[in-house]
């Protein structure tokens, strides 16, 4: 069944993510999609969904929203002031919604983003095979555009759930605003024709992530690289990849980046540690260190294997309790909304 | 034909990279190669992306490495630089040249010691190869300008270059999809929307080729009518 989300006030900048469109990369079109995905697979994953669904993501201050039909829903990234009905309820936990409530996401003290998905997903059309916002480009998402107050997003209803109250799991530690956050990296493509000043600089010093940040990158502060001089033939960019421009302060590139750069790129953040950099408000501190790809790969396998335990774990849930006659009442009335 | 390297670039990319220079031939090899990494549909080889010397792949860092990865495509690669080139497309561009579509087509035919119209002509003279589309949808990087007009970019770029504006910055030429901030010395625009959400790929792709030839502001108009209704059609030439 259809039903729909009003969105009463849109928060500070809410648009629909999912995977993005790495197939046009090669049109020139920004990967786009989900800035911290992991983030959006666990909330995919505690309403039922596919990892890789379309959810509503938000930054700093998130929306509220009324749901005109009953549905599952799950909230995850940063932490978020939210409420349910004016009750404070948990994120990273899988919530029933029924007609007429109330969700309201207020602001996060210690992150940037946060995810929303629903089960079922929201029912809005592909544009070039994903679902992604690129607000620069009016593409894709609800109308190619951010939310905005009377919006109404479709999404599909549903009022039963299997393993409803084994759905949640626990959230990643938010970091110490005071603490430098320590991100790993690899060497990049260009590192060699760095100087081992400048080697040693990146690993050594303290970086901050600057106010210039968004989507498409987040420019840091602190001792200035010397880059090479050697020009540089522009090549594809990949995500977390840190570029330096002629000014010697880094960039580390993000979700909606242009898809090539003459920059050289003297490193790359490593994929299991991107949420964690992507959730780093401006101001905030950083602290990098090398790691290798043999290293590097077992992380991201290491954080892939624990969602697909989630997933097995909410799976084996539906065996344990409450099972019994509470599930063949959940069957029956299945039936009656089927 | 040529030699390469192939390096990771973090933990789900590798790069295979040739000589260091924009060559037609090693470009129109790389979508040789893009295509056939493509077509052999490993799993967890996510998508290509060519640019001059470089085409990256992208695959799912959980489920394969860079040294699978790089198993995988070395014998495509080599069986890339045997294989003949397939036919590509040429597509005829219509461009206004000069004026206020066109602000630094003096400056360029001065910095040539070329007329106006002389330095149209050298410009039109021969096709250009899309390297790679990047930077923006559908914003095609194509080469190689002829030596005499190969000017470089503007020291200061502009905040605002409408769209469909034509560029040069040294020996790449290419189009503006989208309004945008740049730094290419614009000689012309075309009448033709490069860029549309509602149908936003783009008609061309990487390996082809572009044509460009001079309009007036009588054709400028009738065409962009033509392109806004849909009844324009792109004209192409196979090779």
């Amino acid at each position: 069944m259809m039903a729909t989300i009003d969105v009463l006030k849109p928060g500070f900048q809410t648009t629909v993510q999912d995977a993005g469109r790495p197939d046009h990369l090669i049109d020139g079109f920004p990967e786009a999609g989900s800035m911290d995905a992991q983030a959006m697979k666990v909330a995919n994953i505690l309403v039922d969904n596919q990892p890789d669904q379309p959810v509503l993501e938000f930054t700093l201050h998130g929306p509220s929203l009324r749901f005109n039909g009953p549905g599952f829903i799950a909230i995850t990234g940063a932490d978020f002031a939210v409420q349910l009905n004016q009750r404070p309820v948990d994120q990273y936990r899988c919530l029933q919604v029924r007609a007429g409530d109330l969700l309201t996401i207020g602001a996060t003290s210690t992150g940037r983003f946060g995810y929303l998905a629903v089960s079922g997903g929201f029912r809005l059309p592909k544009v070039m095979g994903s679902c992604a916002t690129i607000l620069r480009l009016h593409l894709g998402g609800y109308r190619g555009r951010q939310l905005r107050a009377g919006d109404q997003l479709p999404f599909s209803s549903r009022a039963t759930m299997s393993s409803y109250y084994h759905r949640h799991t626990a959230a990643p530690a938010p970091s110490q605003p005071k603490a430098p956050v320590s991100i790993r990296l690899l060497p990049g493509p260009q590192w060699a024709e760095f100087s081992h000043a400048d080697q040693e600089r990146l690993t050594a010093s303290i970086f901050e992530v600057t106010s210039n940040s968004d989507r498409m990158g987040y420019r840091l502060q602190g001792p200035r690289l010397e880059s090479s001089q050697q020009s540089m033939l522009s090549a594809a960019t990949v995500r977390g990849g840190i570029q330096v421009p002629n000014n010697g302060q880094p960039i580390v590139l993000m979700a909606d980046r242009q898809t090539t750069g003459g920059y050289p790129l003297i490193a790359v953040v490593v994929t299991a540690d991107l949420s964690k950099l992507v959730q780093c408000r401006p101001g905030q501190k950083v602290k990098f260190s090398l790691v290798n790809l043999a290293q590097a790969t077992k992380l991201l396998r290491t954080q892939r294997a624990q969602l697909d335990h989630l997933a097995a774990q909410i799976r084996a849930a539906k065996y344990q309790q409450p099972i019994g006659r509470n599930r063949v009442a959940s069957r029956r009335i299945q039936q009656l909304f089927d | 034909m040529e030699k390469y390297q192939i390096t990771a670039v973090g933990d789900q990319a590798v790069a295979i990279s040739f000589a260091n220079r924009i060559d037609p031939q090693i470009n129109q090899r790389l979508h040789q190669i893009g295509r056939l990494i493509l077509q052999a549909d490993f799993p967890a080889v996510q998508t290509v992306v060519p640019a001059y010397r470089t085409l990256t792949v992208l695959f799912d860092g959980s489920r394969t490495t860079a040294d699978q990865v790089s198993a995988e495509i070395e014998p495509i690669i080599k069986q890339a630089l045997q294989v003949a080139l397939p036919p590509s497309r040429t597509w005829l561009i219509p461009v206004l040249y000069g004026g206020d579509m066109g602000p630094d087509l003096s400056t360029v035919a001065d910095f040539a010691h070329l007329s106006d119209q002389e330095a149209v002509n050298a410009y039109t003279s021969h096709d250009y190869l899309i390297y790679f589309l990047g930077f923006l949808p559908g914003f095609a990087y194509m080469a190689s300008v002829p030596d005499r007009l190969a000017m470089p970019r503007l020291e200061k770029p502009r905040l605002k270059i409408p769209a469909g504006s034509v560029g040069i910055a040294g020996h790449q030429t290419g189009f503006y999809p989208v309004e945008s901030p740049g730094g290419w010395r614009i000689i012309g625009r075309t009448p033709l929307k490069l860029y549309d959400p509602h149908n936003p790929q783009s008609f061309y792709s990487a390996g082809d080729s572009v044509r460009f030839f001079a309009i007036d502001r009588d054709q400028f108009a009738v065409i962009q009518q033509a392109d806004r209704q849909g009844t324009y059609q792109v004209r192409t030439v196979e090779k």
